[in-house]
């Protein structure tokens, strides 16, 4: 995380625009904070509800009904997961909040031009 | 222009605006948007005159009140909400990406085509054609046009996200998600029920269908333009783009497993009702990560909601969408559904949600947008007050009126009351909905009568200069 105080005002974007690497803003703390309180409860209710999936598919004709809506959510979630990953590999996350800055500029930009 | 954005490879010094956006589609998708609110809300009214036994409409088959119902919400979601995304994605998609779209021919065949699936819904509905789906009413011979309608929209915005250079702003992952959820979503909600799976599969893809269809169609591009909008109009950047992708991240994996939650106490397994549980909370989180992100945005500029119009229309959206996801997260418990379930509170959640929420940010925009392509102001600013104030009384006064009565009702139902007690008693609450309907009607006429001022005035000054 680059932007030390994540000043958002608007004359912040011309200044602060460049990457610089120092302490840690109440936002990245937040976000954080809130990504750890999403992950662990949906991660651990996800494995929970799989490991029940698997044992209901194993008998009973409960188990043909429970996979449909299940295997449409594992399709659409293994796209999105390989998404992650090649956006992760292309350094999209490098500097998480660089295309904040980057968009407001274009945009007094396009105005400017205009 | 910073070196370090050049560095990134996108930059907009060799770029115009008339280059990248056709402004034209622009306001035809906007007036197209709101013709068809106003036969939505019409529909609306007639539906809720029926519910207080005055429908002046009595006795017309084609013009029954089922048939007004299914119109009020094809053409409210198909009509209006696509329709006005659609028109904000054609002016925000190339300004981001510095990209105009695939091709702008084809973006005029798409505008026609969209028009004919929602026009030729409307008519297969009133004659009896309608799907047997919820949201999915679209007459069967119409879904491989409207699904091939969608990949011609994917295949048209998805260029310039693809062509783009540097890391991508948080609005470009919801639309492209929401591109490819959309889709999906409608493939599967009106193809699989219909061709493919029957009983209570059916119904569990109807669930999740409808809520794919809120979640993975509207709330993308909703999110998605709010976190375009509301940066350019406060000239500040977002609070933290770091947690804006937290909640894009989070939608994507834990969205689509809660539509069963729309069918908690049905004969579908208690596994996958407690699933679709488990995925609802986690959702809640996601969304309180947007809600603090605009609150945290508007820190130090609180101000700006009493001057400026559209951010008041986007953050009263924002109020209501968090009352709404605070009701989630009651509604979403088995307690809770044991009462409300099938009673007026889902009507007060749907109408908050659809309307408070995301008509109240497509409005905020478009009222951003027409003096940008008019070249000149809004003709009344009293006129855009009455349309906010119509239109955030109206909805509120809806929402708390129906969820009230879903209460009473729930308990009505609960006690073994007769049914017919229960409909007496809702009376005097159907006709304050329809006295809240008529002032959110009041409120569209009010924003149109400006829309056409302001467009009058752009006429003449042309005529002057010409
Ligand atoms: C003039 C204003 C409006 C009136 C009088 C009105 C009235 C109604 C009525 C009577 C129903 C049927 C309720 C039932 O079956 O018991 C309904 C359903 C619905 N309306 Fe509206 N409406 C209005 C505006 C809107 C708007 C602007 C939207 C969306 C932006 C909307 C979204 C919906 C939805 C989603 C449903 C389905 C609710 C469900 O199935 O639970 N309405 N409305």
């Amino acid at each position: 995380m680059s932007h030390p105080k994540m000043s958002n005002s608007a004359e912040a974007v011309a200044v602060s625009s460049g990457p610089s690497r120092g302490g840690r803003s109440a936002a990245w703390t937040v976000t954080i904070v809130l990504g750890i309180l999403i992950l662990i409860p949906s991660m651990l209710g996800f494995v929970m509800k799989f490991r029940e999936l698997m044992a209901i598919t194993e008998g009973g004709t409960e188990g043909g009904f429970a996979i449909t809506p299940v295997i449409n959510y594992l399709l659409a979630s293994s796209g999105f997961f390989l998404l992650l990953v090649w956006a992760a590999l292309n350094g999209m996350f490098r500097d998480l909040e660089r295309p904040k800055y980057l968009m407001l500029e274009n945009e007094q930009e396009l105005d400017r031009n205009d | 222009m910073s070196a370090a954005s050049i560095s990134t490879g996108a930059h907009a010094e060799a770029h115009t605006h008339h280059d990248l956006v056709d402004e034209k589609i622009v306001r035809w998708y906007f007036i197209t948007a709101l013709i068809f609110l106003g036969t939505s809300m019409v529909a609306g009214i007639l539906m809720a005159m029926q519910l207080i036994r005055h429908n002046p409409l009595n006795g017309i088959e084609i013009f029954s009140a089922g048939r007004w119902r299914m119109i009020h919400t094809n053409a409210v979601a198909y009509g209006f909400l696509a329709n006005g995304f659609l028109g904000c994605l054609h002016w925000s998609i190339p300004r981001l990406t510095l990209q105009p779209v695939f091709n702008k021919h084809l973006s005029w065949l798409i505008y026609g085509a969209w028009q004919f699936v929602v026009g030729a819904t409307a008519v297969g509905i009133l004659f009896g054609e309608a799907q047997a789906l919820e949201w999915g009413e679209t007459p069967v011979w119409i879904d491989p046009v409207a699904q091939l309608g969608l990949l011609l929209v994917a295949i048209n915005f998805m260029t310039p996200i693809a062509r783009m250079k540097g890391p991508m702003y948080v609005t470009l992952w919801y639309f492209m998600a929401a591109f490819v959820w959309t889709f999906l979503t409608y493939a599967m909600g009106n193809f699989m029920p219909q061709y493919y799976v029957g009983g209570t599969s059916a119904g569990a893809v109807g669930g999740l269908f409808i809520h794919d269809l809120v979640g993975l169609f509207v709330t993308p591009l909703g999110w998605g333009l709010m976190y375009y909008f509301v940066p350019i109009i406060l000239k500040k950047p977002i609070w933290s783009h770091g947690l804006s992708l937290v909640g894009f991240w989070g939608l994507a994996f834990f969205y689509p497993l809660q539509g069963i939650h729309h069918f908690l106490y049905t004969p579908i397994p208690m596994f996958l009702q407690y699933g679709a549980v488990v995925s609802t909370i986690a959702v809640e989180l996601v969304v309180t990560t947007v809600v603090i992100n605009f609150f945290g945005t508007l820190w130090g500029n609180a101000g700006v909601v009493k001057t400026n119009i559209p951010i008041r229309f986007f953050y009263t959206g924002m109020i209501y969408y968090f009352l709404t996801c605070l009701q989630c997260s009651f509604q979403v418990t088995l307690t809770f559904q044991k009462i409300i379930h099938f009673s007026d509170w889902v009507v007060g959640h749907a109408h908050m949600v659809m309307f408070g929420v995301f008509s109240m940010w497509i409005m905020g925009m478009m009222i951003h947008l027409f003096p940008r392509m008019l070249n000149r102001p809004w003709a009344s600013q009293n006129l855009l007050e009455w349309h906010y104030w119509l239109s955030t009384i109206g909805v509120g006064f809806m929402a708390g009126d129906l969820i009230l009565l879903g209460v009473f009702q729930g308990w009505s139902w609960a006690a073994l009351e007769p049914w017919d007690a229960s409909v007496d008693f809702s009376y005097p609450f159907w006709v304050l909905r329809v006295i809240a309907g008529l002032a959110m009607f009041g409120g569209l006429l009010a924003f149109a009568q400006n829309i056409r001022l302001t467009m009058q005035a752009a006429a003449k000054e042309k005529a002057v200069r010409a």
